[in-house]
């Protein structure tokens, strides 16, 4: 039984104008108890879309979303519960951010789901440390902070919740490499306490596969490639044609595969291709 | 629901409609309204709904993205007509359903409220046409044009038509960005329709705050952008679209006088018992 899951749905925008758009099309998507999803595609293909899904923001027209086998929209009160357990941090947070201080905006969510004064104070606190946003931030107009740290409290607000799902949509987007690490190292934080499961959108490869379980391929609303990152980057050929990369560091080593190195295949991230590739320079060698 | 208002959408195309020069356009429109408000009868009426009809067939825009557009004025109209029933209590009685009150619904009640209705039905129709066919850019440019003799007044016209223009262009950017700030706090639990009177506009706050902050962020970036290209209002500048008016928007043109003539013609001259209803209004 998967913690939450999508059993082929479908959905589409602007029903009945000339924009209508089929934007989920028969998706079967999962997730299990403290694994990392990412979700790559390119814009438009129906990402967010399925996200929405996960946590009942959306109804598919078709198809049903099931937490722990049970339909989420089976009743109405039920629905709203699920956005407690399924927490969902939009793209580009920050700009959601309406309290006077940071500790108010980040205690909504626990708030909203009617917990005691003490539970919310704990809660705020750790989700600010996960984080990394410091205590005497918090009393602080979340509007004065930097840009980085509005994406923390955001991120946090969500945290505070504690989901037993935590999905991001591209919660990297606008950020530079310090600050993807961090988001990464901040999610990895919450999921080492809470057992949580990931799901993660992004357009970075490197990310996906240094950082998830799983890698989950859209294309125009489909569910096209479901697997480990091996599985998904050996069929290069098919990601290219959908307008995606295969991460530039594995680009690299297989062309000087192509050119006779002794190289392997699953080779991601820059530091695997640079190791990969000194030993391999050092084999060589006399 | 609020993704549903089409009002104030632009239908890209190429009919006749999309074609016909905005400022021909606009003149048009504006003819027809005052040819819907100096109708009397219900045979001119008919006249001038048949032309809206006729109308949205030429913009080859399907009637459903229409009455999907007109659904929430729907209800407004027939709340109008309602009122209008009982309001009217002239003529002969057709129904008196309380016999206690004096509270009747009589023959020229019904009549004014159908009336009523069917015009506003029409003017809706029509008048929306207008954005529907036109991109709002060359709505704002045409506006311009036609009120560019107010300059010689000094009101500053091309200021008026750019806030005109950044307006509309913004409209949908800002529905766009309210739903996506409604969802995410929706995602954190904001509980937005139940409860109190208060509890609602308590709940409006998470919404609006980031709404209104976003609103100001682009402005600020707009102007900014503005300045980069050494924008400083209309001086000096020449237009890359010259608008030209040609046979089509003259036979548009003409055909609205027509039909404003034939208007007053059947509401005004005493043509005896050729038309079935008498004024009515
Ligand atoms: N609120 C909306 N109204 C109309 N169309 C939408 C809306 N949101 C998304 N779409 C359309 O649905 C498709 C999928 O969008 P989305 O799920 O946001 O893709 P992604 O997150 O992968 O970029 C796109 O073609 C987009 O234009
Ligand atoms: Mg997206």
């Amino acid at each position: 039984m998967a913690l939450l899951q999508t059993n082929s749905i479908s959905f589409g925008y602007s029903h009945g104008t000339p924009f209508e758009i089929t934007a989920l099309d028969h998706v079967s998507f999962s997730v299990d108890k403290g694994e990392t999803v990412a979700v790559i595609g390119h814009t438009g293909s129906g990402k967010s879309t399925l996200m929405q899904m996960l946590n009942g923001l959306l109804k598919p027209e078709s198809g049903a979303v099931l937490m722990e086998d049970r339909d989420i929209h089976a009743d109405k009160q039920q629905t709203r519960q699920i956005r407690f357990r399924v927490g969902l941090c939009f793209q580009y947070p920050e700009y959601q951010l309406f309290e006077e201080t940071c500790f108010k905006d980040i205690s909504f969510g626990p708030k909203n789901m009617g917990l005691s004064e003490e539970e919310i104070r704990q809660r705020v606190l750790q989700a600010a440390k996960i984080v990394g946003l410091p205590e005497e931030l918090l009393e602080k107009s979340p509007f004065d902070l930097s840009g980085g740290q509005k994406r923390r409290c955001a991120i946090a607000g969500v945290m505070a919740m504690q989901p037993e799902v935590l999905i991001l949509d591209e919660p990297t987007a606008g950020l530079d490499p310090r600050g993807r690490d961090a988001v990464f190292a901040m999610i990895r934080s919450y999921q080492r306490q809470t057992n949580a499961a990931v799901v993660i959108v992004t357009h970075s490869m490197e990310d996906a596969a240094q950082f998830a379980d799983r890698i989950v391929v859209m294309s125009h609303g489909r569910l096209v490639l479901d697997g480990t990152a091996d599985e998904i980057f050996s069929s290069a050929e098919e990601l290219m044609n959908m307008g995606l990369n295969v991460p530039a560091s594995t680009r690299l080593v297989n062309e000087l595969r192509s050119l006779g190195y002794d190289l392997p295949r699953n080779v991601y991230t820059a530091q695997a291709a640079a190791e990969e590739i000194a030993s391999c320079l050092r084999r060589s060698r006399p | 629901m609020i993704r549903d208002i089409t009002i104030g959408q632009y239908f890209p195309g190429n009919s006749y409609l999309h074609k016909l020069d905005p400022r021909a356009k606009i003149v048009i429109t504006f003819i027809y309204i005052v040819a819907l408000f100096l109708c009397k009868n219900f045979f001119s009426l008919l006249l001038l709904l048949t032309v809206s009809v006729a109308a949205v067939l030429i913009s080859r825009i399907s009637f459903r993205v229409i009455l999907k557009g007109m659904k929430m004025i729907l209800l407004i109209i027939l709340f109008t007509a309602v009122l209008q029933v009982f309001y009217n209590d002239k003529g002969t009685v057709l129904w008196q359903p309380f016999p206690r009150w004096d509270f009747v619904i009589t023959d020229s009640g019904v009549f004014s409220a159908i009336f009523l209705s069917v015009r506003i039905v029409a003017l809706i129709l029509f008048s929306s046409l207008l954005t529907y066919t036109t991109s709002p850019t060359m709505l704002t440019d045409a506006i311009e044009r036609l009120l560019s003799p107010l300059k010689h007044l000094h009101v500053n016209v091309h200021a008026l038509s750019m806030m005109m223009t950044i307006a509309l262009r913004f409209i949908p950017t800002l529905i766009e960005e309210l739903n996506i700030i409604i969802s995410a706090q929706k995602a954190r639990g904001a509980d937005l329709d139940s409860g109190s009177l208060t509890k609602r506009a308590k709940a409006l706050i998470p919404i609006f705050v980031p709404l209104f902050v976003s609103a100001f962020r682009r402005a600020y970036e707009l102007a900014f952008a503005m300045e980069c290209r050494c924008y400083n209002g209309d001086n000096g500048r020449t237009r890359m679209k010259v608008m030209k008016l040609c046979l089509r928007d003259y036979l548009g043109l003409l055909a609205s006088i027509a039909l404003t003539a034939a208007v007053i013609v059947t509401s005004y001259l005493d043509l005896g018992s050729l038309f079935l209803f008498e004024s009515v209004i």
